[in-house]
């Protein structure tokens, strides 16, 4: 059993018939992934590489059992989109757009609080579990990084993932569930909220999280580490440890200011809750073999 | 997006929030029309959206119009690009409190922050005694209540009229807030007067850039930017930093590029600039390395490794945007991921050599610079 999504879940596309929707759909299911319909406004009847096309998300879900969604929405119409899925009761959503504003965020985050309800993204890749199922764009045919294997990774950046997952496997590992949390300031979903799927994952021997600078979402991890929220080995990579202060370097989120967000305030929480930190993309495979290899 | 104090505090006086009295110069031979709104002693503060102004030299006191006409000139004059000076009159002070609203990520909500303390090093009160910070966060669907505001006041150990009219501001700062899709809403210093009335005495917003789509009132102008050249970026849609090291960076996302950044520092190389060539940037590639070639640094290196933004589209671009530039130093490729056998061969027929290691990519780049071969 993967994490977040499996073989037989049965996933929703929104904004199927899209550039983005279509080309990604075909690509999603020639890996296997279950996709049973779709959903664009106006489009009712049409059908994407033989998947049924709906006006709604609520008439998509009267007709066929469905238990996650993929959102190929574009960044202004994310937040109505996020919430006619909840409002019709789904409870795993992946959105990809890369640009959602603030405000929308923290409506989303709220909403699916309430819903119990998991967002992940926006600004991510998405999901995958190498060999079973994706929900999102990953370039999965890259045997060099999408292996199938037993780490489980979760990562803040998408091409920074393709970097290190290709250590990982070049060290002799495979990936069991990699799920992109997004590199907003306020993602749907937080590492720390994932990592008790990663501990009850018996596919999963040690996770690596894929962090940078700024926010508290690696500070958060460690803390629940020395909570006994997990117990299987943690490797992190963290970019930006050089990065000049108060300079907004790429990720909305990743901006250091005081002394809190710095890559140094990040290894030291987690190498004091008994975590590894590599410094380099590389060293998370030697780690990793020196942990699992032994 | 970061506004000027002026714009910062027209907002405030839209909404009704107390602001002094104050004129807004561009040109010093207009310091007698100031003068006339603010009286003397008045204050002259350069609009730049630097941090740390006061400690840069760029706010100056004046007592009177010779005063305010003699800084004014040396202010305009001064080498951190000042183009407008808002005068404004000196307050009475009593009091300087500190008031912002900005967002929780780990909550999701929207956070106000307030402080018995304003006009000081707000950051440095937060390490030393967060104690001293009071804080209140609100949903943001359910929106801000008058609880959320009398909370805040009467923590501030205020009373009376001022507690009223704080509770007032903190209402109309929260409304900016939404109604301006604004990451951040700061008062600092708010300044409480001996007859118990609360003025902005400084005011700083910052705007979701991802929300410019619905909020038409501002635009980016050269005025927001350090430079031209990133200026010039900005208006293509490139993220561009400027620095002054040797290796040119054109690197597609946010994560890998800090990440080739690192690797650049301890391998004893400098960084000429940060550019993203990524995202919906994977096409511009001549855009790109016209940019990179705008700078004084001895190498260009291009680290991808992307889905979307596709490796053969890049490594097309590449190739044109070299037969187009003729670029005068050596440019480093580590181009992967989507349809990269193929980008392999177009760098290749190029002449090109395509190095399939970050790491190998980065040292290479820092030997070029160094001006040492590397076997």
């Amino acid at each position: 059993m993967s994490i977040f999504i499996d073989k037989g879940t049965k996933i929703l596309v929104q904004g199927i018939t899209g550039k983005e929707g279509s080309y990604w759909t075909k690509h999603m299911k020639a890996m296997g992934t279950c996709i049973v319909a779709g959903v664009t406004p106006s489009k009712e009847g049409q059908l994407v590489e033989d998947i049924p096309v709906y006006h709604t998300v609520r008439k998509a879900v009267a007709r066929h059992d469905i238990e996650a969604s993929m959102l190929f929405v574009p960044p202004r119409f994310t937040k109505d989109a996020v919430l006619e899925a909840l409002d019709a009761g789904i409870k795993k959503i992946v959105t990809v757009a890369d640009g959602i504003p603030l405000h929308d965020t923290l409506e989303i985050r709220q909403r699916a609080k309430e819903a119990s309800a998991y967002v992940i993204g926006g600004n991510t890749s998405g999901v995958i579990s190498p060999g079973k199922a994706m929900m999102g764009f990953f370039p999965y045919w890259i045997e060099r990084v999408y292996k199938p294997g037993r780490i489980g990774i979760m990562t803040r950046s998408g091409s920074l993932t393709n970097e290190v997952t290709s250590m990982v496997v070049s060290a002799g590992f495979g990936v069991s569930t990699l799920m992109g949390i997004g590199g907003d300031p306020v993602p749907g979903t937080r590492f720390v909220e994932m990592l008790p799927f990663y501990e009850a994952d018996h596919e999963t021997d040690a996770v690596v999280i894929i962090g940078e600078l700024g926010g508290t979402m690696e500070e958060e991890v460690a803390t629940a580490i020395k909570l006994g929220v997990l117990t299987k080995p943690l490797v992190a990579f963290l970019g930006g440890r050089t990065a000049p202060k108060g300079k907004k370097m790429g990720h909305a989120g990743a901006i250091i200011t005081g002394g809190k967000g710095s890559v140094e305030s990040k290894t030291k929480a987690l190498e004091d809750a008994g975590a590894f930190v590599a410094k380099r993309p590389r060293q998370v495979g030697s780690i990793l073999q020196n942990i699992l290899m032994q | 997006m970061k506004l000027f104090e002026y714009q910062a505090k027209a907002l405030f006086q839209e909404v009704g929030i107390g602001i002094p009295k104050s004129y807004l110069l561009d040109d010093a031979s207009h310091i007698e029309a100031a003068i006339e709104k603010t009286g003397t002693p008045c204050v002259l503060k350069s609009q730049v959206l630097k941090g740390g102004r006061g400690k840069a030299g760029l706010i100056q006191f004046a007592d009177g119009l010779d005063a305010a006409n003699e800084k004014a000139n040396l202010l305009f004059k001064s080498p951190h690009h000042v183009n407008r000076i808002l005068v404004e009159e000196a307050i009475d002070i009593h009091k300087e409190l500190y008031v912002s609203i900005t967002v929780d990520p780990v909550e999701s909500k929207v956070l106000i922050m307030a402080c018995r303390e304003g006009g000081v090093d707000i950051e440095s009160i937060a390490i030393h005694t967060p104690d001293k910070i009071i804080m209140e966060k609100v949903d943001i669907t359910s929106g801000i209540q008058p609880y959320h505001c009398r909370n805040m006041a009467y923590s501030l150990g205020l009373d009376g009229q001022t507690a009223k009219q704080v509770m007032g501001m903190i209402e109309k700062l929260y409304h900016i807030f939404k109604t301006y899709d604004a990451e951040l809403v700061e008062v600092n210093p708010l300044f409480v007067t001996k007859d118990g009335h609360c003025i902005a005495g400084d005011g700083k917003i910052s705007l979701d850039d991802n929300a410019m789509y619905r909020q038409k009132t501002f635009t980016k102008t050269r005025d927001y930017f350090e430079s031209d050249i990133e200026y010039e970026a900005a208006r293509e849609g490139i993220p561009y930093i400027q620095f002054d090291g040797d290796i040119s960076l054109m690197c597609a996302g946010a994560g890998l590029t800090t990440t080739v950044y690192d690797l650049i520092h301890d391998e004893g190389g400098t960084v000429a600039n940060y550019l993203e060539f990524g995202g919906p940037n994977y096409r511009k590639a001549k855009e790109a390395m016209e940019l990179c070639l705008s700078n004084q640094s001895k190498v260009i290196l291009i680290v991808t490794f992307g889905t979307i933004a596709r490796a053969d589209v890049m490594a097309k671009g590449v190739v044109e945007a070299i037969k187009k530039l003729q670029p005068d130093r050596p440019i480093i490729t580590c181009i992967r991921g989507t349809n990269e056998q193929e980008a392999v061969k177009i760098l290749s027929d190029a002449g090109l050599e395509c190095i399939f290691d970050t790491e190998e990519a980065v040292r290479k780049a820092v030997a070029i610079a160094e001006g040492r071969a590397l076997s």
